[in-house]
């Protein structure tokens, strides 16, 4: 990637479309709101009206561009096919709902909650690391992450979860000061930081000597095994850091949703994950962003145009996308670019299999 | 002088990304045993393997036959007569060695045709015929994966590295059987054994990092230390 | 990286190092023998034996599917996700066989007049291939011919004469013609005439937007090949005529043809109805391996994708065509006979010609238990010998391994992986029909067999037939005892109460047996290890 220069030349420069991005996503409400001729103030203070209604359609696809990034370290970097993702969102949307509103803990103190829980879940996928790997892997996870979907459903922890209705009101128990529908701008700030610090941690991370190993790991666990590094704690490592930036994705969900549904423990969560990522490119970073955006804004225009038609479009959309664009939206660019030869040999060799 | 059998034209090949072979051209004429040698990684299976259409060359053209194969899959390039032998033999283990043997028939009974041909050359086989692929030897497999090649009536064998992990014994057997259908039928031998290349092949080409440097009579390179040095390391 | 078994040590007779080698399958066999015999003491043995018996059922059906992906995945490393959404499309077609055959033979004309304009694409290849053209031109003309082709079939379609259920009128709706079925009420349906176009028109029409497809179709191929397409031989020109003719042939003798239909008894329309759908899901199948995997094989994640994408397509297509609301299915009248001599006895009482039997005092249900195990014995066999006697049984054998080898013997791989598919969805679509008239349909009905098939084959090991029939086995006997024990609840030493397993915890079962069987055994009962 372009961090590899020795240079390093200042934040600005090296950052720039970063932070263009993001100065745009902070205008965003305020454009809006120009066009339907509210005052900056109105904004600010959330009142209503189509730039509200749009900044919540904004936290989604933060939400879900955090959930979609954690699955690209974990498949595209990491080169682990694990189809039990969504239950690491699930317990930080389910966990910090209980913590609320069963247990009536305050925010701080469910947030470090939802951090022991996250790590929780990851050692325990991280048990069956070391005997399966591959397609198995990726059964075995889909099995674990059932059975959590098939439990919280069931009436015997209905006062918890809210069984196959789901959990309902936890985001009003959130403080008056960062809550959605009381301060939706500042909720609205919040996510896109959260997103945005998952996302240089992440970027980080991955151009790190750490992240080398990830890549190497997926790449040829032999060699990597030869290189004296114990590839396991590395796979392990992405686990812990992703089970915890999709539990933070889980926890915001909860926050900004007024029910949340056992929608999100199901498998169809994970293969939305999956589809940002390919949308976006694998192994990209940004693809996942990217994504994440195409996917909530093209299910959102489907549904309103199309009704109960959405998931017919959904399905052609898909079939469509892995016929034509079968690098993603950021791996087809990069491809043509053609001046990243390190990152396409990646691609092509995740593309053409060799990654699982 | 009559054309070649197989005329290799200056072909490319790449895997995914990774360009392995930058231009290898030679000939194999009709009834002879042409040896490719090089270093290990040199490019020599994967030019087999262009040859067949498994890798399928980006340019550059082979002709087989008078009959240029350039986008043929490679069950047809196959069936034009070309057997094949590769390096990890690929004997199918839940298949018996009756059953190996009868998934090359190109038409019904070709194997009762050529019976008296395969087990002359490889008597252990009769023997086997009924056991599974698995429970053969590494030496019983390298006989069933020649013999599968002769199954079908092919004018050109493609053997790649037909002595690599056998006991001297065997690859003396295995050198003799290779000599004796080679007097009715042309074979392209890989080999990184020099000793048995150059007492099996009557003209060689050298392989170095993906294009053909070098070929002529083996009788020559014997007796040239110093090409042999240079592309071979140590004979 | 990670084997199941120490590498067998040397000492010790042959026999205790197998057992040495295989003690993590035979401990799992243990269990589950354990698990099977301690309900003897548990129920009361009719209890028991119809608990077995139904569970094999479920097995038989979970069989049918993961068959076929087991097959598919071994051979081609492909995990068909839209598996379990063919079997309900098969469930939902033979429905339509079985009791609207009018709609069926309506429906068949323009359908097959489309497939003959698109089975000409060898003469659009070799059509399109001799078109020279700029870049963008090649791209853009190939989109344009196709989606004018659509549009022609889209339009033309509907225009054909129907007569089918009607999803608005409660009356017509797909459930009430089950019921007039099985109630022996059914009248033939006044035949229906071509809407607003001559059916001359009507008729070429929508073979050229066929055509128009398929050349659309053939552009886009010609494009990215790089040698143009050889003239077309004599086959595409029979098969499309072919079509075509069998086309204009079920249209003119269309009315004699359902009046005939209507009059045959209720077995017989079931047993064409079973036919005719297994051999349209084949041709399905191998559509779909040609056209949608074979871009994409090697590629694990895109695989997963464009199945799954197929799979909502065809759940939005059965809730449009055949509504929301599931249905039933009537038996046919073999299995639903009843009378002073019903239930028969025993095992001979399977040609009294009644819906139930009694063995060991337990009613079995002719068809939900005995004829669906039948079935399912069938394919098994059936399937089992053309693996193992059959030319193309041991293509694929050998391609499990190593399809490269097979194509360098000049074997046509891609066309066994074609037929391989089009196997494969045919033994769903059959699992479909069969399962019908015993479980009834809904769109959710592929979603649940296709879980318990997916566990059937980690189970089993992912690429082993064998093990597909093992891991269904288990999987439905799981089911049908936790369904049992739910009801009778399983006696705790140290608890007042027996414990009942809630219903929500069957499915969960299943998965945690996956999930154990999977960590102790990472290929299976019958997988290879690599």
């Amino acid at each position: 990637m372009t961090e590899a220069s020795p240079k390093r030349p200042n934040f600005l420069t090296r950052h720039g479309m970063l932070i263009f991005v993001v100065t745009l996503a902070i205008l965003f409400p305020f454009i809006v709101g120009l066009i339907e001729g509210q005052s900056p103030a109105t904004v600010i203070a959330s009142e209503g009206g189509n730039s509200k209604f749009l900044m919540g359609l904004a936290v989604e696809v933060f939400i879900l561009a955090l959930f979609a990034l954690s699955y690209d370290v974990l498949l595209g970097i990491t080169g682990l096919l694990s189809f039990g993702h969504q239950m690491f969102f699930a317990v930080g949307a389910y966990g910090s709902g209980i913590m609320l509103k069963s247990l009536g803990w305050s925010l701080p103190l469910t947030l470090l909650g939802i951090l022991v829980l996250a790590i929780l879940q990851a050692l325990l996928f991280g048990v069956v690391l070391p005997r399966v790997h591959g397609i198995t892997f990726a059964l075995v996870t889909l099995g674990i992450a059932s059975m959590f979907w098939i439990v919280i459903q069931s009436p015997d922890v209905g006062d918890w979860t809210g069984g196959d209705v789901g959990l309902q009101g936890a985001s009003s128990l959130v403080p008056a000061w960062i809550n959605t529908n009381d301060h939706r701008f500042r909720f609205y700030l919040m996510a896109l930081a959260v997103l945005v610090l998952f996302y240089l941690v992440f970027r980080r991370i991955v151009s790190s000597p750490t992240g080398a190993v990830m890549v190497a790991n997926r790449e040829n666990q032999d060699r990597a095994l030869m290189l004296g590094y114990n590839t396991l704690w590395f796979k392990m490592f992405a686990l812990v850091i992703t089970s915890i930036a999709a539990a933070i994705a889980g926890m915001l969900w909860t926050m900004h949703q007024p029910i949340v549904t056992p929608t999100v423990a199901g498998l169809g969560w994970v293969v939305a994950a999956l589809l940002m990522v390919l949308m976006g490119g694998i192994g990209t970073l940004t693809g996942a962003i990217i994504g994440a955006a195409m996917f909530r804004l093209l299910s959102f225009y489907l549904e309103r145009w199309f009704g109960g038609g959405a998931s017919l479009m959904l399905g052609v959309t898909y079939v469509l996308l892995v016929l034509f664009l079968p690098y993603g939206i950021v791996g087809t660019w990069r491809l043509k670019q053609a001046r990243v030869s390190e990152g396409r040999k990646r691609l092509v060799a995740l593309v053409t299999g060799k990654g699982g | 002088m009559t054309d070649p059998l197989l005329t290799v034209h200056n072909i490319e090949t790449y895997i995914g990304q990774f360009h392995i072979l930058e231009g290898v051209s030679f000939e194999v004429p009709e009834g002879e045993i042409v040896a490719l040698l090089g270093r290990n990684g040199a490019g020599k299976t994967t030019t087999l393997k262009s040859i067949l259409g498994l890798t399928a060359p980006r340019t550059g053209d082979v002709v087989f036959d008078g009959m240029n194969l350039r986008g043929m899959q490679p069950f047809d390039i196959a069936a034009t007569g070309i057997g094949y032998v590769p390096e990890n033999r690929a004997i199918f283990g839940a298949l018996s060695v009756e059953e190996n043997l009868r998934l090359a028939e190109r038409s019904k009974g070709e194997l009762e045709r050529k019976s008296d041909l395969i087990f002359g050359l490889f008597p252990d086989l009769e023997r086997l015929i009924g056991l599974p692929g698995t429970a053969l030897s590494g030496g019983q497999q390298q006989m069933l994966a020649v013999a599968r090649a002769l199954v079908p009536d092919n004018r050109l064998l493609l053997i790649d590295e037909p002595s690599e992990g056998l006991a001297p014994v065997l690859i003396e057997q295995m050198m003799e059987a290779i000599k004796q259908l080679s007097s009715d039928t042309t074979v392209l031998l890989v080999e990184q054994n020099f000793i048995v290349a150059s007492r099996l092949a009557a003209r060689y080409v050298i392989i170095e990092e993906g294009a053909s440097v070098a070929s002529g009579d083996m009788a020559d390179l014997v007796n040239d230390e110093e090409t042999i040095r240079k592309y071979l390391g140590a004979a | 990286m990670t084997t199941t078994t120490v590498a067998a040590p040397t000492r010790g007779t042959s026999t205790s190092r197998w057992l040495r080698k295989n003690r993590g399958k035979l401990a799992l066999a243990a269990f589950f023998a354990f698990v099977l015999f301690s309900g003897l003491f548990m129920m009361e043995t009719n209890d028991w034996i119809i608990t077995i018996i139904r569970g094999l059922a479920v097995g038989a059906i979970t069989f049918l599917v993961a068959s076929g992906l087991s097959l598919i995945f071994g051979l081609m490393d492909v995990l068909s996700l839209a598996h379990g959404e063919l079997y309900m499309l098969g469930a939902y077609v033979g429905w339509t066989i079985y009791v609207r055959p009018d709609t069926f033979l309506d429906a068949l004309t323009p359908i097959a007049l489309v497939l003959s304009g698109m089975a000409l694409l060898p003469l659009w290849r070799r059509i399109a291939s001799m078109w020279t053209a700029g870049k963008w031109a090649r791209i853009i003309a190939p989109i344009l011919v196709g989606v004018a082709g659509l549009v022609i079939v889209v339009v033309l379609f509907p225009k054909f004469p129907m007569s089918m259920w009607n999803l608005d009128v409660y009356t017509e709706a797909p459930i009430n013609n089950s019921v007039a079925l099985d109630q022996g009420l059914q009248e033939v349906p006044p035949p229906a005439d071509f809407d607003g176009v001559s059916p001359l028109v009507g008729i070429i029409g929508i073979w050229l937007g066929g055509a128009l497809l398929g050349l659309g179709i053939a552009g886009g191929i010609e494009r990215k090949a790089e040698v143009p397409a050889s003239k077309p031989g004599v086959g595409a020109y029979t098969i499309a005529g072919g079509v075509a003719l069998l086309a204009l042939l079920i249209y003119v003798v269309n009315d004699p043809l359902t009046d005939w239909w209507y009059g045959l008894g209720t077995s017989p329309r079931f047993f064409f109805a079973l036919v005719i759908t297994v051999v349209l899901a084949f041709g399905l199948g191998s559509f779909i391996e040609v056209v949608f995997i074979r871009p994409l094989y090697d590629r694990l994640l895109y695989q997963l994708m464009m199945t799954l994408g197929l799979g909502f397509i065809i759940i939005e297509l059965v809730r449009s065509v055949w509504g929301r609301p599931g249905f039933t299915m009537p038996k046919p009248a073999v299995f639903n006979g009843h009378g002073d001599a019903c239930p028969g006895e025993g095992l001979g009482g399977m040609f009294s010609g009644c819906s139930t039997i009694k063995i060991f005092d337990s009613r079995v249900r002719m068809y939900n238990e005995v004829f669906i195990i039948l079935v399912g014995i069938l394919v098994l066999v059936t399937i089992t010998l053309v693996i193992k006697r059959t030319r193309l049984g041991m293509i694929i054998r050998a391609g499990v391994q190593d399809s490269e080898m097979v194509e360098a013997l000049g074997i046509n791989v891609r066309r066994v992986f074609t037929i391989t598919f089009g196997i494969g969805v045919a033994l769903a679509a059959l699992g479909g029909v069969i399962a019908a008239p015993a479980i009834g349909l809904n769109t959710g009905m592929g979603a649940t067999v296709l879980l318990l098939a997916l566990i059937a084959m980690a189970i089993g090991g992912l690429t082993s037939f064998p093990g597909a029939a093992v891991g269904a086995v288990i999987v439905g006997l799981l089911q049908q005892f936790m369904i049992k024990y739910g009801s009778i609840g399983i006696p705790v030493p140290w608890m007042d109460e027996p414990f009942k397993p809630s219903p929500v915890l069957v499915p969960a079962s299943a998965i945690l047996v996956m999930i154990v069987v999977l960590l102790v055994l990472p290929h299976g009962f019958f997988g290879r290890e690599e």
